[in-house]
């Protein structure tokens, strides 16, 4: 069984971090790493997990140590300069009730249910199994940096590249920066119930229109819909310059769809998935088109 | 590995438990502690039957290493029968048959009470979504919600505290 540890500060975690390597895992929250170790070996029993049916296993349970980052103070909330800055360890609960823009919060809302919500962390999500991550898709939409710190010092990357290039953590991720997004945001989460509804996709988008409504800047971004959360960057293309109107909002869902590569799981197909994304990119499209253009 | 052991508070009664590795908070309460209202349904965070209160605040006792709570004050639907608000809560399970099998009953209640602490009078939409970590297999919800929102109106009359 795993040594719990709990370090007070940054540098004593770094420590621990050195000593042991490859041997230690890090848990915030918990949400997802604990399902491993309190799991009755369901794929045994033919039913897959989505904590073990995905790629990339989480490593708690087998670790020799496993590090809370709890008391790291890791859960600060600011906006300055504007750049917003979110701890690895802030809840959902804390970002859904917090002034962070109201998309962002909105997706925070929609992570499991309220016992969950207090537990869950923001850190965590950038890490979970598809088609987890629904605030890792809102915060892809807003060109969001993780910052890691390891032994060899601090690292950030532009969590676009973190995806593209196999999501491995650089150390223990200790905040979030993001620009203070410019223009209309808005978050779709598609599942099968109202409240704490198992996710089949989510979409996030970001559109900036310049003066006319035409688009100037796109970010669509896909949660539920491949491996990780990733962006439609040919659904995107297709919308510069043009106005936020039918004919360009169906050639989008249409490329966004084409591009994605959804899983089946327990809660929907591949094939649902793929149909859902058409229709919900097409849908936060409409959304982020309403409203007086600039 | 040396044995780990933590000192909190369980229903206003100190306790010192062994608490090695990941060791969950639903084992140290039902299986050290006998505090069985917390039910043992997925031990995956998916059902809410083992739902209880860290420090006041809604929690998944399957998913909580006990390792860390040095010092918290957890309360169990044991502890919350000495309020007379969740008696209220009971009673008005009992009035809409919000009680089936009764597996998810004690985790409904603590959710229910989480909700009534926060939100005095809430919206029913804000019931559904405060028991929405909690399953039910078999009253459909419908009388569930109906019961606390009872409880919330018989409560704001004065007739629990
Ligand atoms: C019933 C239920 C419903 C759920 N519903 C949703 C949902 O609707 N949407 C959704 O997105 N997710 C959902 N989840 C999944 C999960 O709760 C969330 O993804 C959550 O945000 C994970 O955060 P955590 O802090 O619990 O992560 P943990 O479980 O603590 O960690 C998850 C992974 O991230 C790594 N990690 C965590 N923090 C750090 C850090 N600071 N530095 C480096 N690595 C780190 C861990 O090593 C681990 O591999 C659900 C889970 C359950 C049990
Ligand atoms: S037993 Fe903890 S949520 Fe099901
Ligand atoms: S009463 Fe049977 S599960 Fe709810």
């Amino acid at each position: 069984m795993a040594e719990y540890l709990l370090p007070d500060t940054l540098a004593e975690a770094g420590e621990m971090m050195a000593a042991h390597g490859r041997s230690l895992a890090i848990m915030a929250g918990g949400t997802s790493a604990m399902r491993c170790g309190t799991c009755r070996g369901r794929r045994g029993r033919g039913i897959a997990c989505i904590e073990c049916a995905g790629p990339r296993l989480v490593s708690v349970p087998n670790s020799a140590y496993v590090m809370g980052i709890q008391r790291l103070g890791l859960d600060r909330l600011e906006a300055d300069n504007g750049v917003l800055n979110i701890g690895a360890g802030v809840t959902m609960r804390n970002l859904a009730a917090s002034d962070m823009p109201a998309a962002l919060c909105q997706a925070a809302r929609r992570v499991g249910g309220p016992a969950l919500r207090n537990m869950a962390t923001v850190g965590g999500n950038i890490f979970a199994r598809q088609p987890y991550g629904t605030v890792a898709a809102m915060l892809l939409a807003m060109d969001a940096v993780p910052v890691f710190t390891g032994p060899d010092g601090s690292r950030e990357v532009a969590l676009a590249e973190f995806y593209t290039s196999g999501a491995i953590a650089a150390g223990l991720l200790t905040h979030i920066e993001c620009p203070h997004p410019q223009g209309r945001l808005v978050f779709v989460k598609c599942a099968r119930q109202r409240f704490a509804g198992p996710t089949v996709i989510t979409v996030a988008v970001r559109i900036e229109l310049e003066t006319g409504g035409k688009v100037a800047a796109a970010r669509i971004a896909l949660g539920g819909a491949g491996e990780t959360p990733l962006r439609a960057e040919a659904a995107e293309q297709l919308l510069i310059g043009e106005k936020l109107e039918a004919p360009a909002i169906e050639a989008a869902a249409a490329a966004a769809k084409a591009a994605c590569a959804p899983a089946d799981d327990p809660v929907a197909s591949a094939w649902y998935r793929r149909r859902m994304v058409g229709v919900y990119v097409a849908r936060a499209l409409e959304q982020a088109g309403e409203g007086e253009a600039p | 590995m040396t044995a780990k052991r933590v000192s909190l508070t369980v229903n206003g009664r100190g306790e010192n438990i062994a608490a090695d590795g990941l060791t969950t908070l639903q084992q140290v309460l039902r299986e050290a502690l006998d505090y069985n209202s917390v039910k043992d349904g997925c031990t995956q965070g998916s059902c809410g039957a083992c739902s209880v209160l860290v420090d006041g605040e809604l929690r998944i006792a399957c998913l909580l290493p006990a390792g860390g709570l040095q010092g918290a004050e957890v309360t169990t639907l044991e502890g919350l029968n000495a309020r007379n608000s969740t008696s209220v809560i009971q009673q008005s399970f009992v009035e809409h048959s919000a009680a089936q099998c009764g597996f998810c009953t004690s985790g409904m209640i603590v959710s229910a009470q989480a909700l009534l602490d926060e939100n005095p009078a809430p919206s029913r939409d804000e019931i559904m979504e405060a028991i929405s970590g909690n399953m039910c297999r078999c009253t459909g919800y419908l009388p569930i919600v109906e019961a606390v929102a009872s409880a919330a109106r018989k409560l704001a009359k004065g007739d629990g505290a």
